[in-house]
């Protein structure tokens, strides 16, 4: 079992005054997420798995949630109403075994686009891949979905045409140096 | 920027459109009737209605709507018939009526119709009674009011009339029982219609003529506001780049692509009503004997398809005869919708001596864009140049304008460009630039001279025939399928259809059988949308973190295809 790497939890203020929790995603938090993927619209669910995502299957929670903090990392972001935890975005990353390479994902709430949430998961994202020493953080976005090229450029991603397939963006950004 | 497609105008095709003469499309109606009274304005099944006549019947019908059922101004009206004479008088009389239309494929499924009727919120609906039965199964849960059923002979003249509608219900057995409490008949509609007056609606060019339903990227067709202004602006801009090939109250078109659909509607049926032209009514393409036979007996001067159509077309037993007879009489053949293949394309102009000429549209843009030269004297290969008053860029993924030559996504403005979708501001945000450019979501460039060519498409679309058919509907569908872990729908090549969806099954249920499968997927979705080909897989491809591997499934279908 691997070690749950509690550093990376970390409170967020939201510009609206909300605060968030951002921390990396537990076993345990399989209802949740299935909660989460159930109320996504079909767009959001679109654009994420790129393909339609009926009731997603225990399969697809066990993958999102049981991972190995290592080579699979996932952030939640979870939000309290009272004693109710909700999450409302998730962002992830896959790398391959040689390292060096991740791919990423990620999926906001359709009620908390707008928020500025997108923006700081990403950032501990991508703080969370440079700390195991991950070379460079790929994509793949539908080239549909201009709202998400725009934000990730503006977090320093490059982002061209796939070969062979213009419905498809792929995204990239070098983790070290800079 | 600069319109360097002026410079490759053929000569007397102006660079703008006058402002149009008319405020709606009652008033271009109007026009051509008082111009063309005792001309014939429309043909089908070897039945003729004039002008003047087509103004007398959707007078009535607006009047029923307007004086009897009461319908307020904005109020929707759905249309479900295919290419048959009520079909125009329906419309007109919706319109005059100062009523939106919703063209509805007959075709769909009593989900897909449920869906538009719920999301348009149509009040009263005119229906064929072949597929009232669909009706009776969408309507619960919409906020139609009114059913008017009409039989395929209503408008012929008895005793044409009484054979036709027994043949259908009783030889052909082509009318599925239904049951619709308090519907209405065509006929009476008419009938107490004409012991009406018919009010004036005051309907002018910013008033939405149109909900033209396209589909959308998680399945849900959303409905492109076209207004009167949009749509007869549309009108002109075809009409002034005929200017020269067409003449007006001499021409004759062959109408095979469904009046449903934005092009056969505007191309054929507006343009050439205020042309003073001839609409011959087609209302089974498909049954391509019987079309041959109605080509064989009709002298025409034009005629529009998509790629599939003329394909089908130069394959069918005794086409060579009438393609060789129209030599000399045919002008123009304009094919739209799909991309034409080249082969096509030549073999057309061989056997009839007319090239054909490509035009370019969408649903969002009343739909005509851009088109070849009507003078042409071969298959360009390209999709055109914009037709007068329409500007047409190519945008970078920012929505800013390329450099001259680069590939991007084609962008138009034009006052046939819709006012946005119905009920739909996000999706109507996403579709427009900060600069008013709608995003068409196709793929191309424009050469030196202005014409634009076509590269692929932006979205994941397969499209059949002209129709556009999205893999998230279909991948929805086949996972409503218990026997469904997952699935993935993606186009393939296909000769006769351009491309058919093909789709990729991972069962829960071993002993799901393709059949079994696309019996699930005929309840749920229209033909055109139904996978030509299912394949069953261990696992879908899919990228690390999930995401599906559209192209490699694309590959894949190329290679079954072969």
């Amino acid at each position: 079992m691997a070690e749950y790497p509690a550093h990376l939890v970390r409170e967020h203020h939201l510009f609206d005054g909300r605060t968030v929790t951002i921390r990396p995603i537990r076993p345990d938090d399989a209802p949740l997420v299935r909660e989460f993927l159930d109320e996504l619209s079909g767009e959001s669910k679109y654009m994420r798995f790129q393909k339609w995502v009926h009731a997603p299957s225990d399969k697809l929670i066990h993958f999102l949630t049981d991972i190995d903090y290592d080579l699979h990392m996932a952030l939640v972001c979870t939000a309290r109403h009272g004693e109710r935890e909700e999450i409302v975005g998730e962002a992830r990353y896959v790398s391959n075994l040689s390292g060096g390479i991740c791919e990423l994902g990620i999926v906001i709430a359709d009620a908390w686009h707008k928020t500025g949430l997108a923006g700081v998961l990403m950032e501990d994202l991508i703080h969370a891949a440079k700390e195991r020493g991950l070379a460079r953080m790929e994509g793949f976005v539908l080239s549909a979905n201009a709202e998400m090229l725009r934000f990730v450029r503006a977090l320093g991603f490059k982002a061209e045409r796939a070969p062979q397939d213009p419905t498809i963006m792929r995204i990239s950004r070098d983790l070290q140096g800079a | 920027m600069k319109k360097i497609w002026l410079d490759s105008y053929p000569k007397g095709v102006p660079a703008e459109i006058d402002p149009p003469a008319c405020g709606s499309l009652g008033e271009l109606l109007g026009r051509s009737c008082a111009r063309f009274r005792d001309r014939t304005a429309l043909s089908s099944m070897g039945v003729s209605i004039t002008y003047g006549e087509l103004e007398g019947l959707s007078r009535d019908f607006g009047a029923y709507l307007q004086q009897v059922l009461r319908l307020q101004r904005g109020e929707r009206v759905a249309i479900m018939l295919p290419n048959l004479l009520q079909y125009p008088v329906a419309l007109f009389g919706a319109l005059r009526a100062g009523l939106t239309v919703v063209n509805v494929n007959p075709l769909y499924t009593a989900s897909e119709l449920a869906h538009q009727l719920a999301d348009s919120g149509a009040t009263a609906i005119v229906v064929l009674e072949n597929f009232a039965r669909t009706l009776q199964e969408a309507l619960p849960g919409t906020a139609v009011r009114f059913v008017i059923a009409t039989r395929v002979g209503d408008l012929f003249p008895s005793p044409k009339r009484w054979l036709v509608n027994f043949a259908v219900k009783y030889l052909k057995r082509m009318v599925p029982r239904w049951r619709l409490p308090g519907a209405l008949r065509f006929r009476e509609a008419l009938e107490q219609g004409a012991a009406q007056a018919l009010g004036e609606a005051g309907v002018g060019p910013g008033d939405i003529a149109f909900l033209q339903y396209t589909g959308g990227t998680t399945g849900l067709a959303k409905g492109a506001i076209l207004t009167h202004g949009s749509v007869v602006a549309n009108v002109e801009q075809v009409a002034a780049w005929a200017r020269g090939t067409l003449a007006e109250g001499a021409e004759t078109v062959i109408t095979a692509l469904p009046l449903y659909h934005v092009f056969a509607l505007t191309a054929n049926l507006l343009v050439f009503l205020k042309l003073g032209g001839r609409n011959v009514l087609i209302v089974n393409p498909r049954d391509i004997a019987g079309f041959v036979a109605e080509l064989r007996k009709t002298r025409f001067t034009a005629i529009t398809g998509v790629n599939t159509l003329f394909n089908a077309l130069l394959n069918a037993p005794g086409f060579e005869a009438v393609a060789a007879s129209s030599r000399g009489t045919l002008k123009l053949a304009v094919a739209g919708g799909m991309a034409v293949q080249r082969p096509v394309a030549e073999r057309w102009q061989k056997a009839t001596g007319v090239p054909l000429v490509e035009g370019y549209g969408l649903t969002e843009a009343s739909p005509n864009v851009c088109a070849n030269r009507f003078d042409s004297r071969e298959f360009s290969g390209k999709l055109g140049l914009p037709l007068p008053s329409t500007e047409v860029t190519i945008l970078d993924e920012d929505g800013r304008e390329v450099a001259p030559g680069e590939i991007g996504e084609i962008g138009v403005r034009g006052p046939q460009v819709m006012r946005g979708y119905w009920n739909a501001p996000s999706e109507t945000a996403k579709a427009f630039t900060a600069d008013g450019w709608l995003k068409t979501g196709d793929m191309g460039r424009m050469d030196e001279r202005g014409y634009v060519e076509f590269r692929d498409r932006k979205k994941d679309i397969v499209v059949v025939s002209g129709f556009k058919a999205y893999p998230a509907e279909i991948e929805e569908v086949a996972m409503l399928h218990p026997g469904v872990r997952d699935a993935g729908a993606v186009g393939m090549p296909d000769e006769r259809s351009g491309e058919v969806v093909a789709l990729f099954v991972v069962r829960r249920d071993p002993a799901l059988t393709a059949e079994a499968l696309l019996a699930h997927c005929a309840r749920h979705l229209t033909g055109y949308k139904l996978p030509k080909r299912i394949e069953f897989r261990e696992q879908l491809p899919k990228t690390p973190i999930g995401k599906i591997l559209h192209r490699q499934l694309k590959e894949e279908a190329a290679r079954l295809h072969g």
